[in-house]
């Protein structure tokens, strides 16, 4: 990774969307949206509602599977100069050892993201992140299929969650990414309907940076993993406020769809906000949080 | 893969509010792209923006606009929109003041194919009169001749400049307060008989399936403009995909929002309480 910002999943698409528009090269990475199996068809409409701070979606794991994902996407990204990242959802742990195969010498990636805590799907997603031996047993399934390095990603919608990362990093990841979306619903207080067509959906955006900074920290006491820490990063000094918590690299997510060019400016503006920090580079603020006087 | 192929010369810039007029119920706003933001595609008619409307990060997602008229000049491209005021995002628009900037992204998605066409029907309900009067402009512009049938709710929802249009315009007003009393579609079934090559529609959900189905009807093509909540505008969050017919997933941002109605599915009611495109 050239630097510490990073597009998280399912919102810069896979990457070729975006180009037009941003500089991708300036950016440590680009993580691509996840993709399952067989192509996914997602959710109902509406699938998104915008909230005090952020927005809830229900996309549901739309996507094109894996297998163009190899054979279309990742040849035109081949072009891009930019570290790119796959992310893999399965609705069973053999669907997560297929991805990790299918992905394995599939060229382009520098990593592979594991998506075990989606909340808008039935069958896997955060099922699999809510529960300390399944988590594993993903991990474990999918480094057997893929030798690229692997970060988890997990939800905070769970009870303990340096449980399910200490669990990750016993089974093998190289790292870790936080926060998926929150799960939520809104109510349309006239119609008496939900305002998502597949009733709940997940929280993202600056409302949830609180929850999001917490399960960094949790995590980061409890694993020496790196981290990929978001949820709500909407600035340079929001990234720096995940560095303290411990957090590696910082992933820009819903951010981006008020200002596609959001994380290239968190980039310009870090070195201030961490000099502003006492610091003379990100890798001293990473779990520099002050906690004892 | 047809998703991501489509070529977009969408752009994000600056653009600086030049004038405003209180069109009665909707706002008419006039922007000029700010110097430096370089050579700028003009919209064609259907095509949209992403403006945002929030200069902070309570309300995240900006709110897609139809163009109203552009022009690209030598002063740069100059873009005008008509607002409905539904909600909070509106709102902020609507008090906006000459000198304010505000940024945008477009032009998106897919505008209203008129190659071929020589005698077109615009059909608009509501605020869906505003991507229609910017076609109905153009089409003056390349000699096509229309009819516009246009309805709103009462006389100070209608749209401004129907007047100075060369085709032929009916206005309606539920209330009667102007044009003839009723909605547009209550023009339809005679208009239909004159024969057209194609028809446009914009309006609420309803009245665009009612237009459609007359239109098909009739042996017409149609054309219909599609409302979605959005969030990313360029085909990257998969946000605004409705069903259409099928079972085939339409992604209004970008193969949209204007589709052939044959390829919509009309079934289902979309929007709890959308208000926003009457
Ligand atoms: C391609 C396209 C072109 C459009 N062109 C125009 C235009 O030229 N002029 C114009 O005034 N409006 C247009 N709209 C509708 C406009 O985008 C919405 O009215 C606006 O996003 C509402 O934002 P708000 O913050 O004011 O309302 P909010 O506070 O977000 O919502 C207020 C109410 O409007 C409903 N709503 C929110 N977004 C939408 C939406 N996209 N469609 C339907 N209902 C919605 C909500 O359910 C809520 O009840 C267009 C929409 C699309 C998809
Ligand atoms: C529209 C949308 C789609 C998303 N799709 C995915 C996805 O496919 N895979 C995934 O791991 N996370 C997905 N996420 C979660 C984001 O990657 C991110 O973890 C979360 O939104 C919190 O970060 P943010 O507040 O910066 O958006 C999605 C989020 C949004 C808003
Ligand atoms: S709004 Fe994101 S894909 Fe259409």
């Amino acid at each position: 990774m050239k630097n510490p910002v990073v597009l998280a999943s399912g919102t810069a698409g896979y990457a070729l969307e975006m180009a037009p528009l941003v500089d991708l090269s300036r950016l440590g990475a680009v993580i691509l949206k996840s993709v399952t199996v067989e192509p996914g068809r997602g959710n109902p409409e509406p699938r998104i509602w915008e909230t005090t701070g952020g927005m809830l979606n229900s996309i549901g794991l739309e996507n094109v599977g894996v297998e163009r994902l190899v054979e279309e996407v990742l040849p035109a990204l081949s072009g891009l100069d930019t570290v790119v990242v796959a992310s893999i959802a399965g609705e069973t742990v053999r669907d997560f050892a297929k991805l990790a195969s299918r992905l394995e010498g599939a060229g382009r990636l520098a990593a592979l993201e594991v998506n075990v805590s989606c909340p808008n799907v039935e069958k896997g997603g955060i099922h699999f992140g809510c529960d300390e031996g399944a988590t594993a047993t993903v991990v474990q399934a999918v480094r057997e299929n893929c030798s690229l390095p692997l970060f988890v990603k997990l939800s905070s919608a769970v009870s303990d969650i340096s449980r399910v990362a200490e669990a990750a990093a016993r089974a093998g990841t190289a790292g870790l990414s936080l926060i998926n979306t929150i799960p939520g619903l809104a109510v349309d207080p006239v119609t008496r309907r939900p305002r998502l067509g597949a009733v709940t959906g997940g929280l993202s955006g600056p409302a949830i940076k609180p929850v999001a900074l917490k399960a960094v920290w949790d995590c980061y006491r409890a694993t020496s993993l790196p981290i990929i820490g978001g949820g709500g990063v909407y600035d340079a000094g929001d990234a720096v406020e995940f560095m303290l918590a411990g957090a590696a690299a910082v992933s820009v997510g819903t951010s981006t769809f008020q200002d596609p060019d959001r994380a290239a400016r968190i980039l310009e503006d870090l070195p201030a906000a961490i000099e502003k920090a006492g610091a003379d580079g990100p890798r001293r603020l990473v779990g520099a949080l002050k906690v004892n006087g | 893969m047809t998703e991501t192929e489509v070529a977009t010369a969408a752009a994000l810039f600056e653009a600086t509010l030049l004038g405003r007029q209180d069109a009665g119920a909707t706002i008419l706003l006039e922007f000029a792209a700010a110097a430096g933001a370089g050579p700028l595609k003009a919209p064609a008619p259907g095509q949209f923006y992403q403006v945002r409307c929030d200069t902070g990060k309570e309300h995240l997602l900006r709110r897609p606009l139809s163009a109203f008229g552009a022009s690209a000049g030598q002063g740069g491209l100059r873009l005008s929109f008509m607002v409905d005021v539904v909600g909070w995002g509106t709102r902020r628009l609507s008090l906006l003041e000459p000198g304010d900037s505000v940024g945008m992204l477009g032009p998106l998605g897919r505008g209203f194919e008129v190659a071929g066409v020589r005698k077109a029907l615009l059909v608009a309900g509501g605020i869906g009169a505003a991507p229609l009067a910017y076609l109905a402009r153009e089409l003056d512009r390349s000699g096509v001749t229309y009819e516009f049938l246009a309805g709103f709710r009462t006389v100070s929802g209608v749209c401004p400049g129907l007047d100075e249009l060369r085709g032929g315009v009916s206005v309606f007003t539920e209330d009667g307060s102007r044009g003839e009393a009723g909605v547009a579609c209550d023009g339809l079934p005679e208009i239909l008989r004159r024969g057209f090559d194609a028809a446009f529609v914009c309006g609420p959900q309803e009245m665009m399936a009612a237009a459609a189905g007359l239109c098909e009807g009739a042996g017409i093509p149609c054309q219909v403009s599609l409302d979605s909540r959005m969030a990313c505008g360029i085909g990257a969050c998969r946000g605004c995909v409705k069903e259409g017919a099928g079972g085939r997933s339409l992604c209004v941002c970008l193969e949209g929002p204007v589709f052939d109605s044959r390829q919509v599915s009309w079934k289902k009611r979309t929007e709890g309480s959308g208000p926003a495109l009457r």
